[in-house]
């Protein structure tokens, strides 16, 4: 007995998703026990659906990650586009149809990732000052193009693709699913996923190897902004008002379910079961908190118990690999 | 001699000067009532709590960390302020609770970032959250207001015709610059930024310095929140939203590198003053908030760049 309890603890120092998944787990057998209608078909389609955009930026973030940069531009980026692509689709202003606002939308987001990934790589500029720097920046584009209105109007073929379903499930959920699919073969089939890895976790003897360690850093950053692309379109037209304030925060929001996930902010490692596990919880946590039935108190603590979580996921990581060690 | 003046011009202080001398120049020339110097006092209202939080920044980005929670910890130091105020306790000893608090908060930061050998971005992103929500938490979300108009002079008011909070940061800027031109202390800052490892091996307590830091920067942070109560006349948990992003701009803009070990106290006032005049004079002659934001976010790159060219220029005579 005592073999078997080692050996599954084992299995969860080796696989951050394992533990991951089996405190998700036991959180959603706590909540069903107090809540069965947390397990209906409904409230788990809403959140997957609010999961979908995290989950999409997340896969490319921790590619980021892995490098050994960051990007906390995300929430503006995506803000920029929301503004973007309702300036171009909204019957009111430029009507132009989807066929062409989506490939637009990301262009856009991947010209600007290329912009970060230029400045990182070939200008030398440390990542947390680009992505600040255009965390700031891309806010005020977006407020100018904005100009103080709001768009009202998107046309139902872009409404589709955040409203819409295909076999019951949501566009949103099964471009998520596409998007971490594309992600799983990128990092474990392609040579690029492998170089990844490798730069992140030792910089210098991938310089010796000869990676191409520049072209490698824009193209996780150009991926970022792609996927943030991706996320703006599935995610923004849900909402019946799109204004200048789309995506603030989202990027602090990302950041902590890819670290939560198990991704190392040194760079070299992550995984992305261990992120999509990072996202279901993050996102999970606000609705179990409602479906527990703590009263009204409840909702002003929410994000307390998100921090807690979130120092609970670093001290608990902290521990497995101090044990890991010995 | 020669080198000497040499090394002295391409510090990124003496590039950060001229850009603040012209800036004025410009600004003078566009508009001359903004830089009337009671116009300019009523505007510093808006910077002391981003300024006064600067100098502890200053030393944590010093040491090669970060510390994302300053804006959280203002947020639960405020309604520490607010809540224990209006259940009856004296302003006066609601003010040092509120320190106290935020001492704490600091030397949580600081305990995590030692013991845990985690790295500084995520512990302060974490507990970032979790200040901010117990702040939420324990008001509710609701302001606390109707402060004695005797407090408000902390925030308002002014002394030898300078506002009371500006004499704060004078005050903390010359300890500090003390601290780290006269003591061992600032040397020892700069070793851990260039090189902990190595710091530790010399036989600095690396880790008990961290934890100092850490805890001087929650403390600071609970000192421009009373500040901000003091200056609004309300306790809310949203405030500070932001503010770590506004403070760790300024200081980089001041030639402090990120990954620590370079930049001084000198170049984050410089920078703290570009933001500052850049911001409010944005908002006063074509009254754009947006421009403001473009503006920030393209100072901020562009200067990094500067600072990258003026260290290879300053590096080969």
């Amino acid at each position: 007995m005592k073999g078997g309890i080692r050996k599954v603890f084992a299995y969860m120092v080796r696989y951050r998703a394992a533990g991951l998944f089996l405190f998700i787990f036991c959180l959603l057998t706590l909540v069903t026990l107090v809540n069965p209608t947390f397990l209906e078909w409904q409230n788990l389609r809403d959140i997957a659906v609010q999961a979908a955009p995290i989950c999409i930026i997340s896969c490319g973030l921790m590619l980021v990650l892995v490098t050994g940069e960051i990007d906390i531009s995300v929430g503006s980026m995506m803000g920029l586009l929301a503004a973007c692509m309702g300036a171009m689709a909204s019957l009111s202003r430029g009507n132009w149809p989807p066929g062409v606002v989506i490939p637009l939308t990301l262009g856009i987001g991947m010209l600007l990732g290329l912009l970060n990934g230029w400045l990182v790589a070939y200008a030398g500029i440390p990542s947390i000052i680009v992505t600040l720097g255009m965390l700031t920046a891309l806010r005020g584009v977006t407020e100018l193009i904005m100009a103080g209105t709001w768009i009202t109007d998107l046309p139902s073929g872009i409404r589709f693709l955040g409203t819409g379903t295909w076999l019951g499930i949501p566009v949103s959920v099964w471009t998520a699913l596409a998007v971490f699919l594309v992600s799983l073969w990128l990092v474990h089939q392609t040579a690029i996923g492998k170089r990844i890895y490798a730069i992140g976790s030792n910089p210098h003897a991938a310089r010796l190897a000869g990676l191409p360690i520049k072209p490698i850093k824009v193209f996780v950053f150009a991926w970022t902004g792609l996927l943030t692309g991706v996320a703006t379109l599935v995610s923004v037209p849900q909402l019946s008002v799109v204004d200048s304030g789309i995506g603030v925060g989202l990027e602090l929001l990302v950041i902590t379910c890819v670290v939560v996930g198990g991704t190392a902010v040194n760079g070299g490692i992550g995984n992305l079961g261990g992120v999509l596990c990072g996202v279901v919880l993050m996102t999970m946590i606000s609705t179990v908190l409602i479906f527990m039935k703590l009263g009204e108190d409840a909702t002003y603590w929410s994000r307390a118990i998100q921090g807690l979580f979130i120092l609970g996921a670093i001290l608990a990581d902290h521990w497995i690999s101090n044990q890991r060690k010995t | 001699m020669k080198q000497r003046i040499h090394h002295i011009l391409w510090q990124p202080e003496t590039f950060l000067a001229l850009l603040v001398a012209s800036l004025f120049g410009l600004m003078g020339q566009l508009d001359p009532a903004f830089i009337q110097w009671h116009v300019q006092r009523e505007l510093s209202t808006h910077a002391w709590e981003l300024a006064i939080i600067a100098i502890p920044m200053t030393l944590v980005i010093l040491t090669g960390g970060i510390d994302l929670s300053v804006g959280a910890i203002m947020s639960l130091t405020a309604i520490t302020l607010g809540m224990l105020f209006q259940s009856g306790c004296p302003l006066p000893l609601a003010c040092l609770a509120a320190l106290l608090a935020g001492i704490l908060c600091g030397a949580l930061n600081g305990w995590f970032i030692t013991r845990m050998q985690v790295h500084p971005l995520i512990i302060t992103l974490a507990t970032m959250a979790a200040y901010r929500g117990v702040a939420e938490g324990i008001s509710r979300a609701r302001p606390v207001s109707g402060f004695p108009s005797s407090f408000a002079w902390l925030g308002q008011g002014l002394w030898l015709g300078i506002p009371v909070a500006g004499w704060l940061f004078l005050g903390l800027l010359v300890v500090m610059l003390w601290m780290m031109h006269a003591r061992s202390f600032g040397t020892h800052v700069y070793a851990i930024g260039l090189n902990s490892t190595a710091t530790r091996f010399s036989g600095i307590r690396v880790d008990r310095m961290l934890l100092a830091i850490y805890t001087f920067s929650g403390g600071v942070s609970a000192l421009a929140a009373i500040l901000l109560v003091a200056r609004r006349n309300t306790a809310k948990a949203d405030m500070g939203m932001g503010m770590e992003l506004g403070v760790i701009t300024a200081v980089v803009i001041g030639g402090v590198s990120i990954f620590g070990g370079r930049g001084s106290l000198l170049g984050t006032c410089l920078g703290i003053l570009l933001i500052h005049e850049t911001r409010e004079f944005v908002s006063w002659h074509w009254n754009r908030d947006e421009l403001n934001l473009l503006a920030l976010g393209a100072l901020l790159i562009l200067s990094v760049v500067f600072q990258k060219l003026l260290r290879h220029k300053r590096a080969t005579p």
